[in-house]
C-alpha cells in the first residue's frame, strides 16, 4: 500500500471516529412508561391478527418499537405515521426485551409524497400482491425472500426451519441478488446500447431495485459496491474489491452510524471479505462440483462468530443443506426477477416464470423441511465478544501466512 | 447461459410432471370434505364432484391457506362459493387471507353485522374483489350442477326478529346440509341448540356431523344427536383453547350414542370422502 493510500484511510477512520463519537453521544435512551410522540416511516409489512395488528417502526435511527394497534385503519410500506404514546416493555421468549406501545394515538397518517419513491412502493405492493395470489404461502414467500428479502410473508413455522437449517441468507436481501439484478441489467443493455449508456442505466436499474428491496444494509452495500465497480468502469479503471468495500463501509457508516450495530451489515461485510479471500485456502480442492460447498464454508468462516452472537445457534447441517439447495438460487432470483418485470407488462408471461420456479421451489422446501426435522444444531446461550476478537484475530493471522507465501 | 437453458428445460419437465400428478390426483369424481386443522375455529374446504371448490368459513388466522394449497392443484387459485357462516374472528380471519389470495366467484352469508376490525376487513376485501354478498335464508338451495346440493336450513327469515342480527349472530350462523346422492354432512357455523331444536323435524339421519360451536357446552342438545345419528361426528377445535372446548359434556354424550369422534386438535385435519352412497375418510 502507497503511503498517500494510508494516509487516506488514516483520515477517513478519523472522521468516521468523530461522526461515530458524536451520533452516539447524542443519541436518547428512552424508559418504561415514558411518554413519547414520534414521526416514523412503516418499513415493514403490518402484520395481521384477529383481533389487532402489528407494526415494528423505529422511534429513532437506534432504537425500535413493536407498536400494536386496531385493525379498522390501513398501514402501507412507505407511510408516513405520527404516533404518541406510552411507552412499555415486553420480553420475548428469548429473553431480549423490547419497546411496544399499545394501541398509541396515531395523529396524522400521511403517504409518500415523492413521486418517485410513491410509484416504487406501489410497484413493490404490485409484485407481493401477484406472488401471493398466484403461489401458495411458502412458495410465494420463498421467492419475495430470494429475490427482493422480503421475509415477512413467509409462514412462521417455515421461516424457523429456515433458520435452523442454515439457509437464513438466501432468503435474506444479500449483496447476491445485486450483484445478479447488475449482471442480468448490463447484459440486457448491453445488447442493444453503446457501453457507457448500458451502464449508466444498469446503475439506474441497481437503485431502482434497492429501493423496491426496500434499502436493505446488505443490499445498500452491494448496491453501492456495484456501482463503483460500473463507475470505475466507465472511467477506465480496474476494480480493487478490498478498497471498493472499505469505502463503501466508510460511506455507510457516515451516513447512518446505527449501522455499526446492524446484524444485516456485519454480516454482508464479513461474508464479503471472507469470499474475496478466504476461497484461496481451498483452492486445492476447487472444481465445479465443490465451489458451492467452498462458497458457503468461507462464507461461513467469515460470519461465525456474528450469526452465534445474534442467533445463538449454528446448524451443523447448513453446510450439507447450503450445497444442496444453493444451484436453485440464481435461477430462482432470474426467474422471479423477470417475472416482476412481466407483471407490468404481460401478466401471462410473469405466471408462466413463476410457474418455472415452483419445481425449484418445491425441491429447496423438501430439502429444508428434511434437514429441519432431522437436524442437529449446537446452541450457545452467550458467545462473549474476547472470543469474537480472538476468532478473528486467528483468522487474520492464517490468511496472512496464506498470503505471504 | 447453456446450463440455464438445460435447468429450465428439466423444470419445464417436472412441472408437467407435478401437472399430471396434481391433475390425476384431483380428479376422482368424488365429494370431498375437509375439515381443516385451523386450532380454534372452522375452516371447511369443500371440493365437489364436479370440480368446484367451496370454503365454508376461514378459522382465526391463516392456516387455512395451508389447507387449500395441500388440496388444490397449484393453478386452481379460484374458490367457487365462499360462505361465511356468521361473522365471528374465529370464523371469518382466515377468509379475508383468502380472499387477498385467491379469485372468490360467490360470497354468501347470514344477514348478520359486526363491529369488529376484522369484520370491516372482510367487507373492503369483499368489495375490493368485486362481490356482492348474497344473504340465504331457511329453504335456500345452492346446486352445484353435479350431484351435490346445500340446502340451508338455518337462518330462518323470522330469526331475525327474535334474534339481534348484532349482538346474537351466534344464533343467526347459516345452517347447511351438504348432500351427494345418499351421503349428507351437517355444518352449522356456532348455531345453538335453541336453533338446533327448531331443526328437529327437518334433518335426520345425517352421515357426518360438524358438531355446532367447537364442542362448546351450548353447542347441541340430546335430542338433537340422538335424531340426526350420525355415524360420525367431527369438532374442529385448538389444542387448550381457553374456552374449554370441547366439553365433557358433549364427549360423554357422542359416547352414550357411540358415535365416532374425530378432532382437529388430536388427529390434525378430517378428510372425509364420498361417491354418493358411502362415505370413508382419507388420509
Amino acid at each position: 500500500m502507497s503511503n498517500k493510500l494510508i494516509f487516506l484511510y488514516v483520515l477517513l477512520v478519523i472522521l468516521l471516529g468523530i461522526r461515530l463519537v458524536y451520533f452516539y453521544s447524542s443519541q436518547k435512551t428512552y424508559t418504561k412508561g415514558e411518554r413519547i410522540s414520534f414521526v416514523t416511516q412503516v418499513l415493514s409489512n403490518p402484520k395481521e391478527y384477529s383481533f389487532y395488528q402489528t407494526l415494528f417502526l423505529n422511534i429513532d435511527p437506534v432504537n425500535k418499537v413493536l407498536v400494536k394497534l386496531d385493525l379498522d385503519k390501513r398501514y402501507y410500506y412507505g407511510d408516513y405515521l405520527k404516533i404518541t404514546g406510552i411507552l412499555d416493555i415486553l420480553v420475548l421468549d428469548d429473553l431480549t426485551p423490547i419497546f411496544t406501545l399499545n394501541y398509541p394515538k396515531i395523529e396524522a397518517n400521511f403517504r409518500e409524497n415523492n413521486l418517485v419513491l410513491a410509484a416504487v412502493y406501489s410497484f413493490r405492493q404490485k409484485i407481493i400482491n401477484n406472488f401471493r395470489s398466484n403461489l401458495d404461502p411458502i412458495s410465494s414467500g420463498l421467492m419475495l425472500g430470494i429475490v427482493f428479502g422480503i421475509k415477512e410473508n413467509l409462514p412462521k413455522e417455515f421461516l424457523n426451519d429456515i433458520q435452523i437449517t442454515g439457509v437464513m441468507h438466501v432468503i435474506a436481501a444479500s449483496g447476491m441478488n445485486v450483484t445478479m439484478v447488475s449482471a442480468f441489467l448490463f447484459f440486457l443493455f448491453k445488447s442493444f446500447l453503446k457501453r457507457q449508456l448500458a451502464i449508466s442505466f444498469s446503475v439506474i436499474g441497481i437503485i431502482f431495485y434497492a429501493a423496491v428491496a426496500g434499502f436493505e444494509p446488505s443490499i445498500v452495500r452491494a448496491s453501492i459496491m456495484g456501482i463503483i465497480v460500473f463507475s470505475a468502469q466507465i472511467l477506465g479503471r480496474q476494480q480493487f474489491s478490498l478498497h471498493t468495500l472499505l469505502i463503501t463501509a466508510f460511506v455507510m457508516l457516515f451516513v447512518s452510524p446505527q449501522l455499526l450495530f446492524n446484524t444485516g451489515f456485519a454480516l454482508s461485510f464479513s461474508a464479503t471479505l471472507g469470499l474475496l479471500y478466504i476461497p484461496e485456502l481451498f483452492k486445492k480442492w476447487q472444481n465445479s462440483l465443490t465451489e458451492s460447498f467452498i462458497t458457503t464454508i468461507s462464507a461461513q468462516i467469515a460470519t461465525l462468530p456474528i450469526l452465534l452472537t445474534n442467533f445463538g445457534n449454528y446448524s451443523l447441517l447448513s453446510i450439507v443443506v447450503n450445497g444442496l439447495v444453493l444451484w436453485t438460487i440464481p435461477l430462482l432470483m432470474v426467474l422471479g426477477g423477470l417475472a416482476s418485470f412481466f407483471i407490468f407488462i404481460f401478466p401471462p408471461l410473469a405466471l408462466f416464470f413463476l410457474y418455472l420456479c415452483l419445481p425449484f421451489l418445491y425441491f429447496f422446501e423438501a430439502v429444508v423441511d428434511l434437514f429441519a426435522t432431522n437436524g442437529s444444531t449446537v446452541s450457545i446461550s452467550s458467545f462473549p465478544i474476547s472470543l469474537t476478537i480472538a476468532y478473528y484475530l486467528f483468522l487474520l493471522s492464517l490468511l496472512l501466512f496464506k498470503y505471504k507465501k | 447461459m447453456k446450463k440455464h437453458i438445460t435447468y429450465l428445460l428439466i423444470s419445464l419437465f417436472f412441472l408437467l410432471g407435478i401437472f399430471l400428478f396434481q391433475d390425476f390426483s384431483t380428479d376422482d369424481k368424488n365429494l370431498h370434505i375437509i375439515y381443516c386443522d385451523v386450532g380454534q375455529g372452522d375452516a371447511i374446504y369443500i371440493k365437489t364432484p364436479g370440480g368446484k371448490d367451496v370454503l365454508v368459513d376461514g378459522g382465526p388466522n391463516d392456516k387455512v391457506l395451508d389447507c387449500l394449497t395441500k388440496h388444490m392443484p397449484f393453478w386452481d387459485r379460484t374458490i367457487d362459493l365462499m360462505v361465511a357462516t356468521h361473522p365471528d374472528a374465529d370464523h371469518i380471519t382466515g377468509l379475508v387471507s383468502v380472499l387477498e389470495r385467491y379469485t372468490v366467484l360467490h360470497f354468501v352469508t347470514s344477514n348478520t353485522l359486526k363491529e369488529t376490525g376484522i369484520y370491516k376487513r372482510l367487507v373492503e376485501a369483499i368489495k375490493n374483489e368485486g362481490l356482492k354478498p348474497r344473504y340465504v335464508y331457511q329453504n335456500d338451495k345452492i346446486d352445484f350442477g353435479d350431484g351435490v346440493v346445500s340446502n340451508i336450513y338455518w337462518p330462518r327469515e323470522s330469526a331475525f326478529t327474535e334474534f339481534n342480527n348484532i349482538a346474537k349472530v351466534n344464533e343467526l350462523s347459516v345452517v347447511q346440509l351438504v348432500s351427494f346422492g345418499d351421503f349428507q354432512a351437517l355444518l352449522t357455523g356456532d348455531a345453538g341448540f335453541s336453533v338446533q331444536d327448531r331443526l328437529l323435524g327437518l334433518i335426520s339421519d345425517v352421515d357426518v356431523l360438524m358438531l355446532p360451536h367447537h364442542g362448546s357446552k351450548t353447542g347441541v342438545s340430546e335430542s338433537f344427536i340422538s335424531t340426526l345419528k350420525p355415524s360420525l361426528s367431527v369438532i374442529s377445535v385448538g389444542s387448550k383453547n381457553r374456552y374449554g372446548h370441547p366439553t365433557t359434556f358433549i364427549l360423554s354424550l357422542l359416547a352414550k350414542y357411540k358415535i365416532k369422534t374425530l378432532r382437529t386438535d388430536k388427529v390434525g385435519e378430517i378428510e372425509v370422502v364420498s361417491n354418493g352412497e358411502t362415505f370413508w375418510l382419507s388420509n
